[in-house]
């Protein structure tokens, strides 16, 4: 298990990390959410040790962190960062032995990644030649080519395309059946909700919220009806007792009930109000989770 | 230069080069791959050739255009003194092409069309257009001299073998006080040395801070640091292009060597191998203070634009250096020369030419590789300190004050 516990971080007198903590367990992926500034590129940066915590620890397998150990990690700065002048299959090769693979490992593994990522026809070339996507597969191989333990990738899908997107979630999703335990930061909050077993989601330096999609829905505690109603007079859910409408556009509205609120009322009364066609509790995105849980 | 944080044992991981050495080597190697490859690099060996060749060959080619001299010959006296011209520019490497004409007339025409350098009448008159260059005037009397006292000898009854045996002296042996007659050939090979030595340090350590800001400006520096620690990425960085700097030092030597020994304006020899060697041993010393140097200045600006405001203080002082060192082959007894062949990092240049030139005593030479040995490990240490606190601070050039200041902990 990948443990963050309790880092804090400060500059000057502005608090970037207070108290941050969540767990990764293996093949677990992670989703790191949080507006620009809330502290996601610090605590990546913190676990991959290119920064100093003032205090707290990152785990892995129960024990701290030591370099050596981290050398098995793989990582994606936010800073997208890669010799401009290196060839692509060069570089590969290279990052590669940094992290301590042999020089016939390095090279398969190189050769690999530039085939699944898609640039293994650009592998002669100069990085600084090929196209921004095309840039961000090869930075996205330069973190997978060495086999890593743990994955921590800071947004690793902004610059990609549908294509491209499909490609690395494949590969993570991969990753994680490896029984790799993959940290990655997103403002795609859908693709978070599609790909992620759990999510984390920090504001202003502190984690407000961590669990799977589900337990946080749960958490929220709020209760929906989304209801679609055919040849509906408007407002006949308008004087229902503990029932408040949020939206209501046509034949669909959204009805939020509070402990009084009953749903079997709800249902009578659009049964007598017009034709049923759709009638279920709706739950959160996590778009929404996360906007509720930043204003708070 | 490996005792920059101080390496903490750490076990093997049962993968390959996970050895702080095996780090240093792959950071070196690829600094060496990807730089020999460069134009820029292939460019500047190849202009650095060029200038080495040029000033070992230019003198030489120069210098036997104005050893050579055409005298204009008139009137009476003309047959003794054409030899004698000959024989007496010999001993200092002087040529002499003598022309006769009908009357002093032509020859007067001859030196003011410029076709003669000077003309000789009747055995006792030099003409020249100007003044008469010095060491054909010298030429001219010596062989006027000859002529004259083999005839007043011949005059008194003495037979022409007497009077050739007596005339027959050798010429002065020449002893220096720097040991041996080679002085000119020694500073000459000490002025080259100087150009060259400050051309390798101020171009490499100019390469190590640009590499330095590469990785910062292409943020490639913050994946690297993930699997390297700083110490090691700026040691197989200046272990790299200090190898390239090696290597290209060994060629131009090599090549500028064996055009001098061709050209034979210099003698092979123990005493001038000996003073290559110095050379690279001070190359190799003045290479780790001064990189070490502009690295870690370099580590304190993000952008390659900002490098010339940083790295000015270690230019200044090679250029100083530099002047120093020139100024000591010619005044290689003076305090200036004495003091600066000690002090480090002005020993790096001046004490090479010291020697060059014979006027360094075996202690001296030893003092002053100790204090420049000593001045570098310490500049190392605090360079390395410097480029660790800085290297993934991006934004604003950091200060000096704060770059030196503790290392942040750790995290464990």
């Amino acid at each position: 298990m990948l443990e963050i516990d309790a880092l804090r971080k400060r500059y000057g007198d502005t608090v970037a990390l207070d108290t941050v903590s969540f767990a990764v367990r293996p093949g677990e992926m992670f989703g790191f959410v949080g507006a620009n500034g809330a502290g996601k590129t610090t605590t990546m940066r913190i676990a991959m040790g290119v920064l100093a915590a003032d205090a707290g620890q990152v785990r892995w397998r129960g024990d701290a962190v030591s370099f050596q150990v981290r050398r098995r990690f793989g990582y994606m700065p936010e800073e997208r960062g890669l010799y401009p002048k290196m060839r692509v299959g060069e570089q590969l090769v290279y990052f590669a032995r940094l992290h301590g693979l042999s020089r016939s490992g390095a090279l398969r593994a190189a050769e690999e990644w530039a085939e699944r990522l898609g640039v293994a026809g650009r592998r002669d070339d100069a990085v600084e030649r090929l196209s921004l996507g095309n840039q961000q597969r090869v930075q996205l191989a330069a973190a997978l080519v060495h086999d890593p333990e743990v994955l921590i990738l800071d947004e690793p899908f902004s610059g990609l395309d549908p294509v491209g997107v499909d490609a690395l979630a494949v590969v993570l999703a991969d990753r994680c059946r490896q029984g790799v335990p993959v940290i990655f930061s997103s403002h795609q909050l859908d693709l978070v909700e599609r790909l992620c077993d759990s999510v984390g989601i920090i504001n202003h330096g502190r984690m407000v919220a961590t669990g799977t999609v589900d337990e946080l829905r749960d958490r929220d505690g709020r209760r929906e009806l989304r209801v679609v109603v055919g040849d509906a007079a408007p407002g006949w859910a308008a004087d229902l007792p503990g029932v408040r409408v949020r939206t209501g556009a046509g034949a669909e509205v959204v009805l939020e009930l509070d402990e009084s609120g009953d749903d079997q009322k709800v249902l009578q009364m659009a049964m007598r109000a017009g034709r049923v066609e759709h009638f279920s509790w709706r739950r959160p995105t996590l778009a929404e989770l996360f906007r509720e849980a930043v204003t708070v | 230069m490996t005792a920059v944080t101080g390496v903490t044992g750490e076990s093997g991981t049962g993968r390959a080069p996970g050895a702080a050495g095996g780090m240093v080597w792959l950071v070196a190697r690829r600094e060496v791959t990807s730089r020999i490859r460069e134009r820029a690099f292939l460019v500047s060996t190849g202009i650095t050739l060029l200038i080495v060749l040029a000033v070992v060959l230019v003198p030489r080619l120069v210098g036997s255009g104005h050893a050579s001299f055409r005298v204009a010959l008139a009137g009476t006296g003309r047959n003794p003194i054409g030899p004698a011209l000959a024989a007496a520019g010999r001993p200092a490497g002087v040529g002499v092409h003598t022309r006769t004409y009908p009357d002093a007339a032509a020859a007067r025409a001859a030196v003011r069309t410029g076709d003669a350098d000077a003309a000789l009448l009747n055995g006792d008159t030099v003409v020249s257009d100007g003044d008469l260059d010095g060491d054909l005037a010298a030429v001219l009397d010596r062989a006027h001299q000859a002529v004259a006292t083999r005839q007043r000898l011949r005059d008194r009854g003495i037979s022409p073998t007497a009077v050739a045996q007596a005339l027959d002296v050798p010429p002065l042996r020449q002893v220096t006080l720097a040991g041996d007659a080679d002085h000119s050939a020694r500073r000459g090979v000490a002025l080259v040395g100087v150009i060259i030595l400050f051309g390798q340090l101020i171009g490499y350590g100019n390469w190590v801070a640009f590499g330095v800001v590469e990785e910062k400006s292409s943020r490639v520096v913050e994946l690297l640091l993930a699997a390297v620690r700083p110490w090691q990425l700026l040691a197989g960085k200046i272990l790299g292009i200090g190898a390239l700097a090696l290597g290209q030092l060994v060629l131009i030597s090599g090549v500028g060597l064996a055009a001098a020994v061709g050209g034979g304006s210099v003698r092979l020899s123990l005493v001038t191998l000996g003073i290559v060697g110095q050379v690279f041993a001070w190359f190799v010393l003045g290479y780790a203070f001064y990189s070490s140097a502009y690295a870690a200045a370099a580590s304190r600006v993000s952008r390659q634009e900002e490098l010339n405001n940083v790295t000015g203080p270690m230019t200044l002082v090679l250029m100083v250096s530099y002047f120093i060192a020139i100024y000591a082959a010619q005044h290689p007894t003076g305090v200036l020369a004495r003091v600066a062949s000690l002090v480090p990092p002005f020993s790096a240049m001046t004490m090479p030419t010291r020697t060059a030139v014979g006027r360094a005593d075996g202690w001296q030479v030893g003092l002053a590789i100790g204090l420049m040995v000593v001045a570098t490990v310490l500049l190392v240490r605090l360079s390395g300190r410097i480029y660790a606190n800085t290297i993934l601070r991006t934004g604003a050039r950091v200060r000096l004050s704060e770059a030196l200041r503790a290392r942040e902990p750790a995290v464990t």
